[in-house]
């Protein structure tokens, strides 16, 4: 996914990479010094391992309890953003995905053990799905004893409009991949059910079929190895059949399935979220409901979170936020802090920025690779945070992806952090364009400004001549996605959806998809990479898939190369002295919300 | 009067009219909001969808006639009936505009409120005193505080405020709470962004008013009323002061309609959710509703007070009169 895709997610990103670089003194050139405990690739390890499907047994809950958890209170949230939608079909974002895990369930959901292991398991689901058929049919069977938070048990009648509904004109915001999956590529699905279920039509039962109330299934074109994945997204969280489902208005009333429900939402102001009554632990494998609810109040700026946690003084004592993340600025004083340097998670995010070469425009490799060469990524890491908002990529397949390799760096960017100027000249003049000019794109932010003023420096000493264009950052993505940009180069970032490369490589490198509005930044259109997108895309087991992912992608950095790696993003986040039960949650990317508990 | 109002009205309308048909035109050159509720699927297709679903399909004349009609008439979405004055629904968050604004509202005109009343008794009466002490170390005193105050700003003051009250633990965060549930609650809620406003417009009117009574201090009518034996004291508050005060009120109308159009360095600074604080959020996410609906309620405010101030002037110096 790219969860930068709407403009909010794209700003929380720059949020927590504006700044400065007061981290200077923590990390130099992406290298770690021996006070540093940011989390490195060795960490990642966790993250980036194939997740495996859940058995039955894996599925039941209650979850095993959470070391010393005790009951009651109230968690206070600092959030920055509000929350664009409520209706789980829109959400895509990370920091819904934190509101999405209180309050909704789908068929299927990450479980995360105390090793940081993940599993997709049941969630609804007894299981995390019956596959058949060499990957074309899966059959899911609901537990006993799920219910909707007005009282109302989900029925297999509930999960198929779920399905249905997202054909519906009005859901544009949220994942697409289940739909494709089911009724043609593109956009194409829509015409399966132009109005959804709305109108009394449904999908013929070759394609979902629901043929008790318990019993979901849903037959495929093509092997589909990756539904158990896509299913554990916020947007195909179950949604009731019938007047609740209000259509349009859903987006701001929905009906919760989770341990907590929405008592109030005033937009860009506050949320009040209170225990589920209908929620049974005995039916949910990964949640608690620890505390008695959760306040959110929006509108805090990430200095204001980070000082309010830090300072731990009243009501912060009890304080989280879903996604403010520790304020770049304050990194060094947080950590420096010993009562706050303990009271802190981190982790990696999935997103990759990569500096895309557009490849209409540069033609030649070795054009490509000179400004690989020339790139200044430790200085580029350290106008984002340092080591703790980020580290230097090698590839461009993040830790968190499954076949992410530790070490892999075949433009040498880790031993040399701030560029090859002379190999990037001697590139250059090889291919002939020494002082060829290149338009360099950059969005009118804070972290981009800083960034554009090493990377020209840079660039322009490996013998370009480089020309600076800015561009608001509110259309900076419309902009970028046009496959007539005018521009040579531009940095975009890049978030799985689940820890499988079939979420970033196809969406990213597919030439297939060039079109106004694609994610294909760079326009690589490579008759092998097309060909082996295709071929991998159906293979059914994700193992030997993930092996032949890492192939491709190294192919594609090392062959074609149309975009540079430039770093992977991390996250830090702080909480308040008496919350407990704390970790970094890898598929939320986020603070873990399901095992928050109150001390006292 | 009447004539007065009527024409200033009349004025006004228009000015909103033109206003509104500025930023709705310009808007469409900032970006396409369709981008902004695309996720990852912002292809061709699903931009016109989107247009479909905005309205945004329609020709932009028809779609700002349809705007401006709404306001008067109401209007039919998909989501529901808008009924007058419609300002149509957001498009990032689905909420009717109207109602957002009207939620915000107390928290901005709290702020706003309280804001001025303590700018001014600490304004005001600073002036009159460094007038009425004019040459001494009192008068240079308070002079030589309000110009160091009046070059503060409220991002630099209002994180400095945090940082000793807040942070350290000694008060609440800065919150709005409803006056009906909580007077103390509202009062305490508030007081520090209130200090940090007052500490920075309380500088303008100090000056404003010194000077503005120096001023009136050496008028004739003054001087007469001193050579007629009346008192000081009633020559200074009942002669000079009024007659200070006209400068005083048009700078305190455009303050007012200002800050209750949406003080959004306060709000900001302090993370208060009031309608300074939507304008800035709904600029940001290409939120053109309500973006108009801001700009329109802000500018209306401004306009109202303007007037108000003008009306005022009636009462306070008999020698205007309006027509």
């Amino acid at each position: 996914m790219n969860t930068f895709s709407t403009r909010r997610a794209r700003a929380a990103i720059v949020a927590l990479a504006a700044g400065s670089l007061a981290l200077t003194g923590c990390s130099s050139g992406g290298g770690k010094d021996s006070k540093d405990k940011s989390k490195s690739d060795k960490d990642a390890a966790s993250q980036s391992t194939a997740v495996a499907f859940g058995t039955a047994a894996e599925s039941t809950g209650p979850a095993p309890a959470v070391k010393d958890a005790k009951s009651g209170g109230t968690i206070t949230v600092y959030q920055r953003d509000s929350f664009n939608h409520l209706d789980p079909a829109q959400m895509y974002v990370s920091d819904m995905k934190v509101l999405a895990n209180l309050v909704f369930r789908g068929l299927t959901s990450f479980r995360q053990d105390d090793n940081g292991k993940q599993t997709v398991v049941g969630d609804l689901a007894t299981d995390s799905g019956q596959m058949s058929d060499g990957g074309k049919t899966w059959k899911y069977t609901l537990k006993d004893g799920v219910k909707f938070d007005d009282g109302k048990p989900i029925t297999s009648a509930d999960i198929r409009h779920t399905i249905e509904r997202t054909y519906a004109k009005f859901i544009t915001d949220g994942p697409t991949y289940v739909q494709q999956w089911l009724s043609g590529k593109g956009t194409a699905y829509r015409k399966a059910l132009p109005d959804g279920p709305y109108k009394g039509d449904h999908l013929p039962k070759t394609v979902l079929d629901t043929p008790d109330d318990k019993t979901i299934i849903f037959h495929f074109n093509e092997p589909q190895s990756q539904l158990p994945y896509a299913l554990t997204m916020p947007g195909y969280s179950a949604v009731p059949d019938g007047a609740k489902d209000t259509q349009d208005k859903y987006d701001v009333a929905p009906v919760c399935t989770g341990p907590y429900k929405i008592a109030s939402f005033k937009s860009g102001k506050s949320m009040k979220l209170v225990k589920n009554t209908n929620w049974d632990p005995k039916t949910d494998a990964m949640r608690h409901q620890y505390v008695d609810g959760f306040d959110i109040t929006f509108n805090h700026q990430a200095s204001d979170s980070t000082k309010r946690l830090e300072a731990d003084q009243g009501e912060a004592k009890n304080a989280i936020s879903f996604s403010n993340a520790v304020d770049p600025t304050l990194t060094k004083q947080v950590l420096d802090d010993p009562n706050a340097s303990k009271r802190l998670v981190q982790g990696y995010q999935p997103y990759v920025w990569q500096m895309n070469m557009n490849m209409d425009r540069l033609k030649d490799k070795k054009i490509r690779d000179a400004i690989t060469y020339a790139l200044p990524n430790g200085q580029i890491v350290r106008v984002n945070g340092g080591s703790y908002g980020g580290e230097i990529a090698g590839g461009l397949l993040a830790p968190t992806v499954a076949g992410y390799e530790k070490g892999y760096d075949p433009y040498g960017k880790l031993s040399h952090p701030n560029g090859e100027p002379e190999k990037a000249k001697k590139l250059l003049q090889e291919a002939g364009k020494t002082g060829m000019k290149l338009v360099y794109a950059y969005s009118n932010t804070e972290a981009r400004q800083k960034e554009a003023v090493v990377i020209v420096d840079a660039l322009n000493k490996a013998g370009f001549d480089v020309q600076k264009k800015e561009v608001d950052s509110a259309s900076w993505y419309e902009q970028m996605g046009k496959v007539d940009n005018g521009f040579d180069i531009y940095m975009t970032g890049w978030g799985q959806d689940w820890a499988d490369a079939s979420t970033v490589i196809p969406p990213s490198y597919d030439g297939t998809q060039i079109q106004d509005g694609s994610s294909n930044y760079s326009h690589i259109n490579d008759p092998h990479v097309n060909s082996e997108i295709a071929r991998i895309s159906k293979l059914t087991d994700v193992t030997q898939a993930t092996a032949e992912w890492v192939k491709l992608h190294k192919y594609i950095v090392e062959k074609v190369n149309p975009a540079a790696p430039v770093f992977y993003t991390k996250t830090l986040q702080l909480y308040g002295s008496n919350v407990g039960g704390t970790r970094y949650s890898s598929d939320i990317s986020y603070m873990d919300p399901n095992t928050l508990f109150l001390k006292k | 009067m009447l004539q007065f109002l009527f024409r200033r009205t009349f004025g006004a309308v228009v000015t909103l009219i033109l206003l509104s048909a500025f930023t709705f035109f310009v808007f469409f050159s900032v970006g396409d909001p369709a981008m902004m509720s695309c996720g990852k699927n912002c292809t061709a297709d699903n931009i016109a969808l989107i247009h479909q679903n905005l309205g945004l399909d329609k020709p932009l004349p028809t779609q700002y006639w349809d705007f401006l009609a709404g306001i008067f008439t109401g209007r039919d979405y998909s989501i529901g009936h808008c009924s007058a004055p419609c300002f149509g629904y957001s498009f990032a968050t689905k909420q009717d505009v109207w109602s957002t604004l009207m939620d915000r509202l107390p928290t901005t005109a709290s702020l706003a409120l309280g804001g001025a009343i303590a700018f001014l008794v600490i304004g005001l009466g600073a002036g009159l005193l460094a007038a009425w002490k004019r040459g001494t170390v009192l008068d240079k005193a308070v002079t030589g505080v309000s110009m160091v105050l009046s070059s503060v700003q409220i991002y630099i003051l209002g994180p400095i405020v945090l940082g000793l009250f807040v942070y350290s633990g000694v008060m609440e965060s800065p919150k709005y709470v409803p006056f009906a549930s909580s007077p103390a609650g509202w009062f305490m809620g508030l007081l520090l962004p209130w200090l940090v406003m007052a500490t920075i417009f309380t500088a303008q009117y100090t000056r404003m008013s010194r000077s503005t009574m120096i001023e009136q201090l050496q008028e004739e009518h003054v001087r007469t009323a001193k050579a007629k034996g009346m008192p000081a004291r009633y020559v200074f508050l009942r002669y000079a002061w009024r007659g200070s005060l006209i400068p005083i009120v048009t700078i305190l109308g455009m303050d007012l309609g200002s800050l209750f159009g949406g003080a959004m360095i306060t709000e900001f600074t302090f993370s208060l959710a009031g309608v300074g604080r939507l304008a800035i959020n709904s600029v940001t996410t290409l939120d053109l509703p309500m973006v108009l609906g801001v700009l329109i309620f802000s500018a209306a405010l401004i306009l109202v007070f303007n007037i108000i101030v003008d009306a005022t002037y009636a009462f306070i110096d008999p020698r205007v009169r309006l027509s």
